[in-house]
């Protein structure tokens, strides 16, 4: 007799992470060109995924190839695990790869985030993964991408300096907020996605692996560990990361930490932790890593930042 | 919903490229892939498609390649070249070798290359991916391979070599600079 299952087709999973084998394979050979080339912005074919592009793909993308059952995911969106998008992209990965969520950044094995890099140094062995908007430092001096792709070539990068010297001269200060263009070993100038300032020397000489990727803009770049990356500077006025000095943190009483502001009724304002799984364990009294910055909010590698100096005119 | 499932061939190729992407991100540092025997066979399974190509003088290993569907190309012209070993025939394709472009670094060839870690000649590797120094000792490769990339990797041109024993598996992307002893 004829049974219902003879007739019907045989099970069809989707493919393990997801993306299938010729993506990955694609998505693999680009992220080693990545890392042997810091900081070069390597062209991938970038797949189409049940997200919208501008939502993560980039990031998720890298993920995904990256990810197996064993692996330890979290997932963040300034800072916080809990936002919808970290959330939505958090249980994607596991449910197409099986593997262990954590809001933990010293138990992460893979870490992907949106704009922030966590507070606890990151180790070696694990995976930062930043989704990336726009990942052409360039674009702002030059609206041209082929022509960018030459400066690049070039080491040509007289107009960032330009760019820089135009806000000291009207500001007295750099003025760029986020994704502030950092030299990579050297030579090539990357966006760091929109990390703070604040996160920016976090990648210098880091012992993790970052791995920055653009779905929408089908490039992918890394900065290898233990590798240089200098924000630009002059060599009299330094980078400067934010003035977040007095805030405290009103759930943990730290301070010295990247914070949101919370604007108040009264005009004031209140300030927490922005990344989450740090405050979570804080509060807890869960043990914490040793964090970039320390309670008198001076960076782990010495000599790094430098005093602020006013330019003058 | 349930998970996906995690293939024999899904688990082996994922292993295989976390092998090569961790010794490429700490150059010098031996790491391991799924199986020793088949080793060339399993890195040509992870990395090559049609969408990709290969070169290779060894002939036991032509047809392992000549599978995974990716073109067999010249020196000159192949993204992924596979020497079982290396003698004076193999160190004249691999001047050849593309060193890709100032506009196309990527273009730069990748070279697997089998030779015997551990014993031999003692190397400090100095650069991305390296705390300070990283030692190195690995047997089995002439003296003038070291002169050839010396000369052809002026970063961010040249190749990017692994070099395989066995399961065991370093990378030397072609940034790092070699110090001989």
């Amino acid at each position: 007799m004829t049974t219902l299952s003879d007739l019907a087709q045989p099970r069809q999973d989707y493919s393990y992470g997801f993306m299938d084998a010729y993506a990955k394979r694609e998505l693999r050979r680009r992220i080693l060109k990545a890392i042997a080339i810091p900081g070069y912005q390597v062209p991938y074919a970038s797949r189409e995924l049940p997200i919208a592009r501008g939502w993560g793909t980039g990031g998720l993308q890298v993920t995904l190839s990256l990810v197996g059952p064993e692996s330890v995911v979290k997932v963040i969106d300034q800072g916080a695990d809990d936002s919808v998008n970290a959330a939505n992209l958090r249980r994607f990965i596991t449910r197409m790869s099986g593997a262990e969520t954590t809001t933990d950044t010293l138990k992460a094995t893979i870490l992907q985030s949106r704009h922030r890099i966590p507070e606890e140094v990151m180790q070696e062995g694990q995976a930062l993964v930043l989704q990336v908007p726009d990942p052409e430092p360039l674009r702002g001096v030059t609206a041209d991408m082929s022509k960018a792709h030459q400066l690049h070539a070039d080491s040509d990068y007289g107009q960032m300096w330009l760019l820089l010297y135009e806000q000291l001269v009207r500001y007295r200060q750099y003025i760029q907020g986020a994704s502030y263009p950092s030299l990579v070993n050297g030579l090539y100038i990357i966006s760091p996605s929109p990390i703070p300032r604040w996160d920016t020397p976090k990648l210098h000489q880091a012992a993790h692996l970052t791995l920055l990727s653009a779905g929408r803009e089908k490039r992918l770049y890394a900065v290898p560990p233990y590798t240089d990356v200098y924000p630009l500077e002059f060599s009299d006025v330094p980078f400067q990361v934010e003035d977040q000095q007095g805030w405290v943190c009103k759930t943990t009483g730290v301070q010295n930490k990247f914070m949101n502001e919370l604007p108040q009724e009264d005009g004031t304002s209140q300030y927490e932790l922005s990344d989450s799984g740090y405050a979570e364990k804080l509060v807890k009294n869960e043990a914490v890593g040793a964090t970039y910055y320390d309670d008198q909010g001076d960076f782990y590698y010495d000599g790094y930042l430098k005093p602020p100096v006013q330019p003058s005119l | 919903m349930t998970v996906p499932p995690y293939t024999p061939a899904e688990s082996r190729t994922r292993d295989t490229f976390l092998a090569l992407m961790w010794a490429l991100s700490y150059p010098g540092r031996i790491y391991q892939l799924p199986d020793a025997e088949t080793n060339f066979a399993l890195i040509a399974e992870t990395l090559l498609d049609l969408e990709t190509s290969y070169y290779t003088p060894d002939s036991h290993l032509e047809s392992a390649l000549a599978q995974t569907g990716a073109k067999a190309l010249s020196t000159g012209r192949a993204a992924y070249h596979f020497y079982t070993s290396l003698g004076e025939s193999e160190l004249g394709d691999i001047r050849e070798a593309s060193i890709g472009t100032m506009l196309y670094p990527d273009d730069g060839a990748t070279l697997l290359i089998g030779c015997k870690l551990g014993s031999g000649m003692q190397m400090a590797l100095l650069g991305p991916g390296i705390n300070g120094q990283q030692a190195l000792q690995i047997d089995n490769i002439p003296e003038i391979f070291w002169e050839i990339r010396e000369t052809v990797c002026r970063f961010p041109l040249g190749w990017d070599v692994y070099f395989v024993d066995g399961e065991n598996v370093v990378g030397l992307p072609r940034g790092v600079r070699v110090e001989r002893r």
